[in-house]
């Protein structure tokens, strides 16, 4: 492990806590604007965070250990998911960091903490969201693993901070199956994020909801840390998109001007991209639960596709 | 040394055997007490000879005894062997430590001396079946483990499920020797000897006769679908720890036998892998699926382990793929994955069987419906259970997860290496259900794990439950520590036994993680407030919480239903009666949802009853009386006297 390497990590880590809530906020801007509001302040999400951390945590008496550690759990797995993917700076990967697949099974570790929180403490509510959670992320598993593997496949490695090094310096793939990668993963962030049409980030009421039925019964600061780790988790998955197919700005030498200017263009790719993902929100309706597996087929078809492209051209 | 060790072992596990028969009147715990302390003292020696052997590498050969010219019972250790003696080793220190303790709270006084003595007897099958170095004493020690298995399954005989699943576990169990059986002729016809040797004749229709013939075999002692349905009616109906040492070793002797005959016989087609790949990622879909749906949590248990023996074998079939593409690398990574899957699954099943047999014996019942709450309970066997449950859900940085990881990358690394453009396509739809089956296994696990621990107890038992005694602790305390070293030091482990593998260092990994919380917990302990209240949450407005209102296993996984509701098949039935006879006043009238057991139905009861009918056929020659006797062997005489001097 390297002196690089250590600052990446420091970097990595402080850009993505620090940029996240932006992006959640910046959604929510361009999702009221659409409906004619106004709309929340973009600094709207950093306020609520430092308001959660004063407030008291209660937990109900049913509740385990596990409701206890999860909030801990799930932000240091998805923070070591976030080292994966290089947002400003890419390093020589050490130790098999970047490793496309440990980055998905680390998401699925803060989820597996999550769905049993959700479970802890009996209420019905809580269950519900686990129960969903739990089955559509089963069911889009298949189309993301074949996303990772067409990516794989593409730039023949396994590892994030190679493929980001071959898109930033040695150019990258034919622009069709770059085009069906984008639109994978822009499904896949849907998905995974829980936004519309999947799942509603925006209400707390029984028919719509299902990550935010989850967290329920969260407070105060543990509330706090679970709401950071899914903007985190946001952003980590955006980045994975931006920096494959307009990875430009994206340094791979340690300068300080380079590391600003990547932050500059990152805050400016990524803004786009939020403004895309909440336009896309508002046009389109939440999709009923059981109409949800036809949507992740046409995912999985378009997934498919890249590797029918790749594999037979 | 080693083979001096060998013997030891051997002699141990007989004396175990045979003290607790000759004593089998004296129902006292001092009996099963040192019968299963012989287990325990057997299982360290294996385990210190197989970790010796596994590090020189150097393989063992030597031989007992020679009773005919053909046959001999001789041995060698090789590596492959001392790996799965290993298991053996770890697996049953750990049950029989927690056996010690389990039997004296079981019901049938003295013919529990027995259970013991059958236990010892099929710890030293599996030992012998694994040291064996012809394929005839393979065979011999095969039928050896099946006959004492079946033994330890029907244990409590009395209760009519026992009796069924053990009367499905013996035909299975026979159908599986009969394959072997044939599949050794097979080979012997073709080679002339029972040696385990390399096969000089590429591929002749024999071979192919004889490979499929033991595939079929060791797919059914495995339990790949369709094979499989003796699982869930053995493991329910079994004591716990004899559930967990089938399925986490029985289980792998099958997975032992097909490596060995694969590495050492045979030299397989490409065609052998893809059909090993397609019963893999086949059983291991279809094994979680239908785990999903169970809530006996024996059974449930006994779903996923046909799920990771669907792992395992797609592992062992990628191997055999890229074996005949020559791309050694990649064969050696998926059998690595394989081979490391089979020890990581030996690991947690046996621990999350030992701990369900703990909350079964806590709770007076195996339906997860009727737990709840058990994690203020049983801490202990809650936080045991859930190292168990985040291992088998394939979750960083425990061991189920490294072994998943090698095969997924083998998976990866073959889509650009292979060039078959057709078998790239193959290879990424059995990716994609590989996918699948870990991510369905983690929301089992989110189930079952939720469903027994977590919210309100939901009977009377379950909240009178208490924690068990301590020796039901240790066992699954250790299996619990190897699953986290495993896990986390999976790299390290490679290295030390020679390969090097493109694992990421989770090791690393671990302490970034455990670096990650620790920051977090500090800048949460400066910054926010420190307040905690334990306090009655939002249900709603009611009054307080009933557990009758809590999401049950049947809710949690009811969106998964629906959604492979293909696959369950269930039957509805919906009859009425009314009293008019427009169908107005409804008289009375019963509906019910069946699940639909697809393979016992289709494919099961048809074979049955064909092989019924033959029989009465062939029973109409057998009138019970001795006059027709001697004329079939009168005939049989004359036939044979007209057939040599015709012919001979």
């Amino acid at each position: 492990m390297n002196l690089d390497f250590v600052l990446y990590l420091v970097i990595n880590t402080l850009v993505v806590i620090a940029i996240s809530p932006l992006f959640v906020s910046l959604i929510k801007k361009v999702k009221a604007r659409a409906q004619g509001r106004r709309g929340p302040s973009i600094f709207q999400t950093y306020f609520t965070l430092i308001k959660l951390l004063k407030k008291e945590v209660i937990y109900s008496p049913n509740s385990s250990r596990i409701m206890r550690v999860t909030p801990l759990v799930t932000m240091a797995a998805i923070l070591v998911a976030a080292l994966f993917v290089p947002l400003v700076f890419v390093p020589e990967p050490v130790g098999g960091i970047g490793n496309i697949i440990l980055f998905l099974y680390l998401l699925a570790l803060a989820r597996f903490f999550m769905a049993l929180a959700g479970l802890d403490a009996g209420s019905s509510f809580g269950g519900m969201g686990s129960s969903r959670e739990m089955s559509i992320s089963s069911i889009i598993e298949p189309t993301t693993i074949i996303v990772f593997a067409a990516l794989a496949f593409v730039f023949k490695t396994l590892n994030i901070f190679d493929m980001f090094t071959i898109t930033a310096t040695a150019g990258q793939p034919a622009t069709s199956t770059l085009i069906l990668i984008a639109i994978s993963l822009f499904i896949i962030i849907i998905v995974e994020t829980s936004r519309i049409p999947v799942d509603n980030p925006e209400t707390h009421l029984e028919l719509t909801m299902i990550h935010e039925g989850m967290i329920l019964e969260q407070s105060g600061r543990n509330l706090a840390l679970m709401e950071l780790s899914s903007a985190v988790k946001m952003t980590v998955l955006m980045a994975l998109l931006i920096n494959l197919i307009v990875p430009f700005g994206l340094t791979t030498t340690l300068t300080l001007a380079g590391i600003l200017i990547a932050m500059v263009f990152f805050v400016v790719k990524g803004s786009i991209l939020a403004g895309i993902i909440g336009l896309f929100e508002s046009s389109m309706a939440k999709k009923r639960f059981f109409q949800l597996p036809s949507l992740f087929a046409m995912a999985f078809f378009f997934s498919t596709l890249i590797i029918i492209i790749a594999v037979f051209s | 040394m080693i083979v001096e060790l060998f013997i030891l072992v051997i002699l141990v596990l007989l004396a175990g055997t045979i003290f607790p028969l000759i004593s089998a009147s004296l129902d006292r715990r001092f009996v099963r007490t040192i019968s299963l302390s012989c287990t325990i003292v057997a299982s360290i020696l294996l385990g210190s000879l197989s970790l010796l052997n596994l590090l020189s590498g150097e393989p063992v050969f030597f031989f007992l005894y020679q009773p005919i010219p053909l046959f001999s019972l001789s041995f060698v250790i090789d590596r492959l062997a001392s790996f799965f003696l290993l298991i053996v080793a770890v697996v049953s220190a750990c049950v029989a430590l927690y056996f010690t303790e389990y039997i004296e709270h079981m019901d049938g006084q003295s013919r529990r001396n027995l259970l013991c003595g059958c236990t010892n007897l099929f710890i030293l099958a599996m030992v012998l079946i694994i040291a064996s170095a012809n394929t005839l004493s393979f065979f011999l020690f095969w039928e050896l483990m099946a006959a004492s298995s079946f033994l330890l399954v029907t244990y409590e005989y009395t209760r009519d499920e026992t009796k069924k699943a053990g009367i499905f576990y013996f035909i299975m169990t026979q159908l599986s020797s009969l394959f072997v059986l044939l599949g050794i002729i097979a080979l012997y016809t073709q080679t002339g000897s029972f040696s385990f040797s390399t096969l000089s004749v590429v591929s002749t229709p024999l071979i192919t006769i004889a490979f499929l013939a033991l595939f079929v075999g060791f797919s059914i002692k495995a339990g790949i679908i369709p094979f499989h349905k003796w699982l869930p009616y053995a493991h329910p109906a079994s004591p716990s720890p004899i559930s967990a040492l089938m399925s986490g070793v029985m289980l792998k002797i099958a997975v032992y036998g097909l490596v060995r005959f694969l590495l050492n016989v045979f030299t397989p087609d490409l065609w052998w892998g893809v059909l090993i790949l397609a019963a893999g990622t086949a059983s291991a879909v279809l094994g979680i699926i239908y785990a999903l749906k169970e809530h006996d949590v024996k059974a449930m248990l006994a779903y996923s382990s046909i799920e990771n023996i669907g792992i395992i074998f797609t592992g062992i079939g990628l191997s055999v793929i890229f074996t005949a593409l020559n791309l050694n690398n990649l064969a050696t990574l998926s059998l690595l994955g394989a081979l490391f899957h089979s020890l990581n699954h030996a690991m947690f099943k046996t621990l999350l069987f030992l701990t369900a047999g703990s909350v079964v014996s806590a709770t007076h019942t195996r339906d997860i419906e009727h737990m709840g709450g058990l994690a203020h309970r049983m801490p202990v066997t809650s936080a045991l259970f859930f190292i168990g449950a985040v291992s088998i859900a394939a979750l960083p940085p425990l061991n189920g997860f490294a072994s998943e990881l090698l095969i997924f990358m083998s998976f990866f690394s073959s889509s650009f290496i292979v060039a078959d453009s057709l078998l790239k396509v193959l290879l990424f739809i059995c990716l994609a259900l590989f996918a699948l089956t870990s991510a369905l296994s983690a929301a089992c696990f989110v189930k079952a794990f939720g469903s027994i621990f977590l919210a309100l107890p939901r009977s009377p038992e379950s909240a009178a439950a208490h924690e068990v005694p301590r020796a039901m602790l240790i066992g699954p305390g250790i299996l619990a520590a190897a699953c986290i070293i495993l896990g986390v030091c999976a790299l390290q482990i490679f290295a030390i036994v020679g390969f090097a593998v493109p694992l990421p260092d989770m090791l690393l990994v671990s302490l970034l993680l455990i670096g990650m919380a620790g920051l977090t917990y500090a800048v949460l302990y400066f910054t926010a407030s420190r307040e905690v209240r334990v306090s009655e949450t939002w249900g709603c407005g009611t009054l307080s919480q009933q557990a009758s209102a809590e999401y049950s296993g049947h809710g949690f996984s009811e969106p998964l239903d629906v959604i492979f509701s293909a696959i369950y098949r269930t039957r509805t039935k919906n009859e009425r009666t009314f009293f008019d006879q427009k169908n107005c006043i409804f008289k009375e009238g019963t509906g019910e949802i069946r699940l639909l057991k697809v393979f016992e139905e289709y494919l099961y009861r048809p074979i049955a009853e064909q092989s019924m009918k033959v029989a009465q056929c062939v029973a109409r020659f057998q009138n019970g009386c001795l006059d027709t006797y001697l004329l079939y062997v009168f005939v049989t005489v004359i036939a044979l006297i007209i057939f040599l001097g015709w012919f001979a």
